[in-house]
């Protein structure tokens, strides 16, 4: 046998069985990390070892399907927020066959034309992967050219549009024209600048009315010997609004559908189910947020490896190493903080992100959970420059109970807004419904305290972000200028 | 309410699939399709302006209609309010669209974009009492196209059209020609 043929017998071999490896990976179940095309984009980067969540098109399905099913899983999570938006371009304005003229330009029925995935080559921030004057495709002939029908828009540049504080895609609920101009004559700052749900929150956690005290505490009594936890819990919300030891740790006897001894039922540590159970909000908009984006109910199972072994009738032959080699491996419930890719503490690296991570669970203090627990793990200029800022300045004021409720502003305030919801003050735990783009904060935050104006600078301005608005912007937005000059042009007509 | 309004909607919908899908297997033409389809749109939008936004706002004066009805918390414009509509079939169908245009449109995007639209909005302008039909290719597929006129039927459709500063005209008056509405079903 002469070497030159066990070389190719051997290579022959080899590629056989990588084919078989990576067929079977494709088709029945293994990890695919290997097969990734390119670097997933940031947050999706959490899930992408559960590829059915955005590719759930059959394998071997036509180009036309995959896509189209592709486009179906976007929407399945990103619905809510662009309907939240007010989105300025929703798919259903493009379907019409009116608007076919434009398909071929800039296909605005797909969210794949604007955002591809695997390819950080070309990934800005929010996953934007088309060219920065994509405007250019619709709003630069005809009657849609805004060159010509906005004079102050005759020499910008299309890769000018989407700039902070001018226009975004799809939400644009605070650039445009009319709202610009009802805010233009605003101060810098409002004459009483409070965020006026976080005050009411503040107001409603105030309340002493029917609270618990130390002697009402439920629990077996070995608990009841931890004098630490007993006071975190008396001086908490928690006990302020009559919920007892039993309510998170033998809920059974809270509710009163188990009559046993407290001891038979008490759970040490109760799962994040529990909190889940009063916070219901919290907990949504937890899943649907970079941090607990790992628990949300879209994502795909691990393919079932039994079910396919069983239709193919290999289920009893095969060995359970083979089956463990070729399972999927499930998304932890939880990311780490070593996995995030902004800029983490290194110390903080291998904590989780659950609710008892910024919560703890027996004070509950929401102080330390809008300020301290951020700044344990983010380490980014912003979050650094915290500490510095005026805004930490009121903050601190406020806890001190040297200035009014709602007056300091923390991380969470405008990184977790407080909204209503059915009557109730409730936090948004999903940081992106009022982050990315950055103009989505003025409506629920900016504008409690500050002018439109003075906002749309300082959210334009990068260096000022980094010093988290230590100081005054560098950077001025025309919007509100421009939006007045086309009102004097129209009255003149 | 909303779960209300949402299977009203669906309901109404199914009606207009029911019209374009199995009235057509029966033999109606496409021309007959569109009219039907017609009839119930404008049906729905003139009821909205004149028992809702013409009442409210004008005898009952309880309530503004607005561009900006979210911020000002008021009444969408009937114009919004068949937008909203069409969109809404948009996404759930591709059995049929249904748009609102003008050759003298306050939003530039609502202006004629083919031929066939800029030819039924001359003729519909010119003949009121009449519909305009035709057949164009759009996106690779072939379509029946209908387009009817749209007449200004009450008092705040005209003085909105007159007074928005992005309008072209300000000498509409009511039972004059604004636009027209433009039918599309895809042909085999």
């Amino acid at each position: 046998m002469s070497k030159n043929f066990i070389l190719i017998s051997s290579w022959f071999l080899a590629t056989l069985i990588a084919i078989v490896i990576v067929g079977v990976w494709m088709t029945v179940g293994g990890s695919r990390q290997l097969l990734l095309v390119g670097q997933t984009t940031d947050a999706h980067h959490q899930i992408e070892v559960a590829c059915e969540t955005c590719h759930k098109a059959p394998i071997f399905s036509g180009p036309a399907v995959a896509v189209k099913a592709m486009n179906k899983a976007c929407r399945t999570c990103h619905e809510d927020e662009l309907a939240k938006s007010d989105d300025s371009h929703p798919r259903k304005k493009f379907r019409n066959p009116r608007m076919a003229q434009f398909w071929d330009k800039l296909d605005a029925r797909l969210c794949t034309t604007c955002h591809t995935e695997h390819r950080p080559e070309i990934t800005r921030e929010s996953a934007v992967t088309v060219a920065t004057n994509f405007c250019i495709a619709c709003h630069s002939e005809g009657d849609q050219d805004v060159r010509l029908i906005r004079t102050s828009h005759a020499d910008l540049s299309f890769d000018t549009c989407a700039s902070s504080g001018c226009h975004n895609y799809h939400d644009n609920r605070v650039l445009y024209s009319d709202f610009l101009v009802k805010h233009a004559q605003t101060d810098w700052l409002t004459q009483k600048p409070v965020h006026e749900l976080t005050r009411q929150a503040r107001l409603t956690y105030k309340s002493e009315e029917e609270r618990l005290m130390h002697h009402d505490a439920q629990a077996p009594s070995a608990a009841l010997f931890n004098p630490a936890i007993l006071r975190d819990w008396a001086d908490s919300a928690h006990a302020i609004n009559a919920i007892n030891c039993t309510s998170c740790h033998a809920p059974a006897i809270a509710n009163g559908s188990d009559s046993a001894g407290v001891e038979t039922v008490w759970e040490d540590k109760p799962s994040q189910k529990i909190c889940a159970d009063c916070h219901k909000f919290e907990q949504n908009t937890f899943r649907k947020g970079r941090h607990g984006m790992r628990q949300h109910p879209k994502i795909a199972n691990p393919r079932d490896i039994d079910g396919k072994l069983n239709s193919y009738g290999l289920a009893h032959i095969t060995p359970s190493f083979i089956k463990e080699w070729f399972s999927d491996p499930a998304v932890p419930m939880y990311m780490t903080v070593a996995e995030a890719r902004l800029p983490m503490r290194s110390e903080a690296a291998d904590l989780s992100v659950g609710c008892g991570s910024c919560h703890d669970p027996h004070s509950v203090n929401v102080a330390y959970a809008a300020v301290d627990a951020c700044l344990t793990c983010h380490d980014d200029m912003h979050s650094e420059a915290y500490r510095k800022s005026p805004h930490y300045t009121l903050w601190l004021a406020e806890v001190a109970g040297e200035a009014s409720l709602g007056t300091g502003v923390s991380c969470a305030t405008c990184h977790m807004a407080k909204v209503e919801r059915r009557g109730n003050l409730v936090t948004d735990h999903n940081q992106n419904d009022i982050l990315r783009p950055n103009e989505k904060m003025i409506r629920p935050v900016c504008l409690d305290c500050h002018g439109l104006k003075f906002a749309l600078d300082s959210l334009a301005d990068d260096e000022l972000i980094k010093r988290n608005f230590r100081g005054r912007a560098d950077v001025h937005v025309e919007s509100i200028e421009w939006a007045l000059l086309r009102e004097r042009e129209k009255q003149d007509d | 309410m909303k779960r209300r309004f949402n299977i009203l909607g669906i309901s109404a919908l199914s009606l207009m699939f029911t019209i374009t899908m199995d009235v057509s297997a029966e033999g109606l033409s496409h021309e007959q399709v569109a009219d039907m389809l017609y009839l119930v749109i404008s049906a729905d939008r003139a009821v909205y302006t004149q028992k809702v936004v013409q009442r409210l706002t004008e005898e009952e004066k309880v309530i503004t209609a607005s561009e900006y009805f979210d911020d000002d918390a008021a009444l969408p414009l009937p114009a919004q309010m068949f937008r909203f509509g069409s969109e809404y079939v948009s996404d759930l169908t591709e059995e049929f669209s249904y748009s609102l245009v003008s050759l003298d449109p306050i939003n530039k995007k609502n202006g004629p974009v083919t031929d066939l639209e800029r030819e039924g909005l001359e003729f519909v302008a010119d003949n009121p009492e009449e519909n305009f039909y035709g057949e164009e290719k759009l996106g690779g597929l072939w379509y029946f196209a209908a387009v009817y006129a749209d007449i200004a039927v009450a008092e705040a459709c005209a003085s909105c059209h007159n007074n928005h500063q992005d309008s072209p005209r300000s000498d509409i008056e009511v039972g004059d020609v604004m636009g027209g509405v433009v039918i599309r079903i895809p042909i085999d």
